[in-house]
């Protein structure tokens, strides 16, 4: 019965969900409808360009990276002031595996989230997928690959690029997660003017999600993600190496 | 994603930590609420996340407080019949994201957030807030709403095997090869879970007193790496275990699903 003590000592799932892990009724049914169909020929064009990369290689490959996703998730960083936070590892995981191969682990990650612990939305799965599993490591990715290219894999720009990547990311991740939220008043309420769904407004909704992020979630993941880059360069990992040299063979071609 | 963790003994990381790796071994290995003869343990997984779903779906459509409530009455109904101990269920669903829902739902009350009848003035430190009906309604609606989803969610996983909740996933057309990364993904958290513990373990075996808060992040982020380089290096040990076995790239089940499962 020791699930019964664990009721009480915080799972780290629950910080997730204090910041971009949209649970079911904050957002209509339309609104998850539409967001499940956006990330379909997104998961379409992912699971293609995996399959093509990564061949029978790409079944273990992403089990593993969605699995290390949790990983992420389960170490807290001390920040100033006595509190901590953890990481949502997504431009993290784009860097290391690809933005395509990034979305699918992180959507396993939350479908396993979702079905098997019971949190996190289950309709809302394809909004929570569109923010943290495509917005997340694709912006994120694309920042770091704009501000990274050309310079070798080993370089300090790469780690700088890395940090600011992660903070983009999660902050536009955030910002997308506040007007998902935010729409609901507008769109959702009765004819007395009663929200339906998530009962703030859009200005309060951009304003909470991305002001949390810009001043300390932002952080917490730029501070996980720079010096797990600079860990894996130090001891020079294949993985990182590998993509690093891709992306320089690219530029020189 | 924030927690504010006392530093009293200055273990924090290894304690939160811990309980993260706690939680996830137990949810893994604990199915013994799965393995008993209830109710919703009698129902094929299939029919069951159908059902689930959709009455995840009515409670997310209904605008009704007191449907809504009925709903949320039906799901405490199939936990008793599913033999799960009421007082567990409770704390179990009612503790995080619908705790957490309430106090986000608060300041929806006043007239700042939804503008409407007003139904009370209070003064909160000199400050003058109007409670609105609209407020109130809109507020209840989200907690129940959130409530009862949340149950029956909770509901769903603690009365399935969870490799057979994975494999009925099929029933509704979720591709093969996706079902078989989210299985192996799921049986790797148990996995990390213990690595995790281990070096934990293997650090304080060594050290032998508490991390300092500085040397916290760096502890936290060498770690994320070092479990990352062993992570790959597993990949590719499990896809030569695979090859060798005969994969092809191709899942392919030893199980067939029965259209009565």
């Amino acid at each position: 019965m020791a699930l019964h003590l664990n009721l009480f000592s915080s799972p780290f799932f629950i910080e997730q969900d204090l910041n971009m892990h949209i649970p079911d009724g904050y957002l209509s049914p339309a609104t998850c409808g539409v967001l499940g169909a956006v990330m379909l020929p997104i998961w379409t064009v992912a699971s293609k360009i995996v399959k093509k990369t990564l061949r029978a290689r790409q079944v273990p490959y992403l089990a593993i990276g969605a699995a290390f996703s949790f990983v992420i998730m389960m170490f807290n960083v001390p920040i100033p002031g006595g509190s901590t936070g953890h990481a949502v590892g997504g431009v993290l995981i784009a860097i290391l595996l690809g933005p395509w191969a990034a979305c699918i682990a992180m959507t396993v990650a939350l479908v396993v989230q979702a079905l098997l612990f019971g949190d996190g939305g289950i309709t809302a799965i394809g909004a929570n997928c569109f923010n943290m599993a495509f917005v997340l490591p694709f912006v994120g990715y694309g920042v770091y690959k704009l501000m990274g290219v050309g310079s070798p894999i080993g370089s300090k720009r790469r780690v700088f690029a890395s940090g600011v990547g992660a903070y983009v990311g999660i902050c536009t991740a955030a910002t997308v997660a506040g007007i998902e939220l935010g729409l609901q008043p507008i769109l959702f309420h009765t004819a007395n003017g009663q929200a339906l769904y998530c009962p703030y407004g859009i200005k309060t909704s951009i304003s909470v999600m991305a002001g949390g992020n810009l001043l300390v979630f932002g952080w917490i993941e730029v501070l996980v993600t720079v010096l797990v880059f600079k860990y894996l360069q130090k001891i020079k990992d294949s993985s990182l190496f590998l993509l690093g040299k891709k992306m320089v063979d690219k530029k020189n071609d | 994603m924030i927690r504010t963790s006392s530093l009293r003994n200055g273990s924090f990381i290894e304690r939160s930590l811990l309980a993260a790796v706690s939680f996830i071994k137990e949810a893994t290995l604990f199915e013994e609420y799965a393995s008993r003869q209830g109710f919703m343990q009698g129902l094929a997984p299939g029919i069951k996340i159908l059902t689930i779903f959709l009455l995840i779906l009515t409670a997310v459509i209904l605008k009704d407080l007191a449907l809504i409530g009925l709903l949320y009455g039906l799901c405490l109904a199939l936990a008793l019949f599913s033999e799960i101990p009421i007082t567990f269920f409770l704390l179990r669903t009612l503790i995080f994201i619908p705790l957490f829902s309430l106090f986000i739902a608060i300041p929806a009350i006043f007239s700042s957030v939804s503008p409407g009848q007003v139904l009370r003035q209070i003064h909160i430190f000199g400050i003058t807030g109007m409670i609105t009906s609209q407020g109130c309604q809109s507020a209840a609606l989200l907690v129940a709403r959130i409530t009862t989803t949340v149950s029956l969610a909770v509901l769903v996983s603690l009365t399935t095997k969870h490799a057979e909740l994975l494999k009925s996933l099929r029933h509704f057309g979720v591709p093969q090869i996706f079902v078989m990364t989210v299985s192996m993904c799921y049986r790797y958290l148990y996995l990390f879970a213990v690595m995790v513990e281990n070096i934990c373990g293997a650090i304080k075996s060594r050290v032998g007193i508490v991390i300092p808060h500085k040397r916290g992040q760096k502890f936290v982020a060498w770690n994320i790496a070092n479990i990352w380089s062993r992570t790959n290096q597993m990949s590719e040990e499990v896809y030569r275990a695979m090859l060798s076995r005969g994969y092809t790239g191709e899942p392919r089940s030893l199980q067939r699903i029965k259209k009565n499962e």
